[in-house]
């Protein structure tokens, strides 16, 4: 057996399509007919009309001590590889290590060896307090009740939470409830952990503390696996990234070796006022630039607009003659050092928030 | 603080075996206790509801009596008993327990998926049947102080006096348990993967009340009707209390109510966990239980 923390091979989940307007949205995925059906709750199982692949073949190694950044838009399978990986969700096929033990063969062993943050702050209960909370799941991660007390004082400690430790968690923000779960997840001292999206919804501020708590986890000798959409949190956290998109991971390396892949190439940031849809298959037709990707901001009905290009100096009055036509006007420029973000969509041809 | 992560499980501090999976257990009912306690609904639940349902009932019955109660001595004829009221607190109390059992056991590990709790726990190397029967466990205890409420809230009120010998009517109360609580497993794990299957709730509901006698003997129901009840557990349970509590029934008597018991609980815990752990498989292979 080898010794990596965390492992995939060829890993595929399929689901059942759902006839939800969430799986509308889904044009990713082999194609298949959607076809919804009451199912008598009684029944046996049939063959659902089609499957929706959320996790498509995917190959994964994560050394032991490592920071893994799995970055990818909504819906990439993000989500659906971490619940694989905490042995709730069963693998189409494939197969996934964790601690060297099988997701599905040892799946006590992989339990046992993980800490998990799925769902953040709806994974603990708000009318609980943050101490009667981390008591429950100590018990329920077979801790013994006096160390369980020792460990639950210093993680309250630690995440900041011992003065606010008797109240009930439907009091608390966002952020705190975030700690709580991360708590929770260390209860048990798992040499590895996965989180979801750790910081989604939280303000700045709070944003930055998980960040920072992330390090001091890796500082400690964890192996981590987190999920997110933002670019910048995966460029600043991660030893390594590997960007998913419908299913399939499309790229995989450090932060540096990604950027490396479009250095020779210049990002170009426009803001529009008045974009038209054509506008940007004129803007493609341009020598060297590639992946023009509009995208409304939501207010005053300005767009922002990225591209990439082999040379900037030549083509930007190319690009300002043609989008200053008819009403349309460039408000801002910007000349940038592509991003992930960059990468992303050099890669998948769209943005990877929308 | 500095947590030193184990390069594997063994290194940990950790119970093992059954006692741990019973201090597991042990949290559940206490998380659940707890929760219970912060919802001041329970007021209303365990000291309003039980006087405030058989009334209607009640009420109606002595209307239909007539001024003169004449009515009532041919209710009391047919349902065998002289206390009226009695036996229809039983028969609605009956009705209320299997009702609650199947609202918040049945509800328990759906409300919990609809909250996003439900993987959190599930992600745990405990034994996951323990969340329902934590569960079941507080309902339990909850119904003990709903029946024994209602009990001295008849007496003190309606003056209703129940006479039998209480070890039998405890004994009925525990060969009861298992199959109220058995369709609360079974519910419960079906509504994780259906939801269409809230609508089966209704349908029990309206199974016991209307085939069981909640309020009325059996026998005046039609032939067809009766047949149906004698494979609903609820019957037997209904007229095993009224036999035990309102006519002092021997245990002799009782024998045969609680040997039928003893089988229909057999059964349904036996669909109720057969249906768990199916739910288990099949959360695992569709996700079921992180959607809402
Ligand atoms: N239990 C399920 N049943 C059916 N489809 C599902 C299920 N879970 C997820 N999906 C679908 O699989 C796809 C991947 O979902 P997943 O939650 O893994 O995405 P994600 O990368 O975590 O996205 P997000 O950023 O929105 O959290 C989505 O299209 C989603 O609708
Ligand atoms: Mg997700």
């Amino acid at each position: 057996m080898n010794n990596w923390a965390i492992e995939a091979e060829q890993l595929i989940k399929r689901f059942p399509r759902r006839a939800t307007p969430d799986s509308a949205n889904g044009d990713n995925g082999p194609a298949g007919k959607t076809e919804p059906r009451t199912r008598w709750p009684f029944g046996r199982k049939k063959e659902p009309a089609a499957w929706f692949t959320a996790v498509d073949d995917v190959d994964l190694q994560i050394q032991q001590g490592e920071v893994f950044g799995l970055l990818g838009p909504n819906g990439a399978g993000k989500s659906t590889t971490i619940r694989m990986l905490c042995t709730l969700l069963e693998p189409t096929s494939g197969l996934a290590r964790v601690n060297g033990f099988d997701v599905v063969k040892q799946s006590n062993q992989v339990r046992q060896s993980l800490g998990t943050v799925l769902a953040g702050e709806r994974s603990i209960y708000w009318k609980l307090t943050a101490r009667e909370n981390l008591e429950y799941f100590a018990a329920l991660f077979h801790i013994p009740a006096k160390v369980a007390r020792c460990r639950i004082d210093d993680l309250l400690e630690r995440m900041e939470l011992t003065n606010r430790a008797n109240d009930l968690v439907e009091k608390y923000s966002t952020g705190m409830k975030q700690r709580v779960a991360v708590a929770r997840a260390l209860l048990a001292q798992p040499p590895i952990l996965l989180l979801d999206e750790p910081t989604l919804g939280l303000d700045p501020q709070a944003a930055r503390r998980v960040r920072e708590l992330v390090k001091e986890l890796k500082a400690e000798g964890h192996t981590i696996l987190l999920t997110t959409h933002y670019m910048e949190e995966a460029d600043q956290l991660s030893d390594r990234i590997g960007i998913i998109d419908q299913g399939k991971v499309i790229a995989l390396g450090t932060p540096a070796e990604l950027k490396r892949r479009i250095s020779q190439q210049d990002a170009i940031r426009l803001e529009v006022a008045g974009w038209q849809t054509e506008m940007a298959e004129s803007l493609r037709q341009l020598p060297t630039v590639e992946n023009v990707v509009p995208h409304y901001t939501g207010t005053d009905s300005l767009w922002e607009v990225n591209l990439l290009t082999a040379n900037s100096r030549a083509v930007l009055p190319g690009i300002i003659d043609r989008l200053n036509t008819n009403g349309t006007r460039v408000v801002n420029m910007n000349v940038v050092q592509p991003t992930l973000e960059d990468v992303f969509i050099h890669l998948t041809g769209k943005a990877l928030r929308d | 603080m500095v947590t030193t992560p184990a390069t594997s499980s063994t290194a940990n501090a950790r119970q093992h075996g059954l006692l741990a999976e019973l201090s597991a257990l042990r949290a559940v009912v206490r998380r659940e206790w707890t929760i219970f306690r912060r919802y001041p609904s329970w007021i209303i639940a365990l000291f309003i509801w039980p006087v405030i349902f058989p009334m209607a009932y009640i009420l109606s019955s002595q209307a239909l009596a007539g001024p003169t109660s004449g009515g009532l001595q041919i209710f009391q004829r047919n349902a065998g008993t002289t206390d009226v009221v009695g036996y229809i607190v039983i028969g609605t109390i009956i009705w209320m327990w299997q009702n609650i059992v199947l609202w918040n056991v049945g509800f328990a590990l759906r409300e919990e998926q609809l909250r996003g709790t439900l993987e959190s726990s599930w992600m745990s190397p405990s034994w996951r049947f323990s969340l329902l029967l934590g569960n079941s466990v507080v309902q339990m205890l909850v119904m003990l102080i709903f029946i024994g409420v209602s009990l001295v809230e008849f007496t003190v009120f309606y003056g209703v006096r129940f006479n039998g010998d209480p070890l039998l009517v405890v004994l009925m109360f525990l060969l009861s348990i298992p199959s109220i609580y058995g369709l609360g497993f079974a519910f419960a794990s079906v509504v994780i993967t259906a939801r269409e299957a809230n609508a089966f709730v209704f349908l029990v509901r309206g199974l016991v009340m209307i085939f069981c006698g909640i309020t009325y003997p059996i026998a005046v129901l039609p032939g067809w009707m009766q047949s149906v009840a004698q494979f609903l557990p609820q019957t037997y349970i209904i007229y095993g209390f009224r036999e035990a509590m309102l006519n002092g029934a021997s245990f002799q008597a009782l024998l045969p109510v609680y040997q039928i018991l003893v089988v229909f609980g057999a059964f349904w815990l036996a669909v109720g966990f057969a249906l768990f752990r199916r739910m288990e498989r099949r959360a695992r292979q569709t996700g079921a239980l992180g959607q809402y």
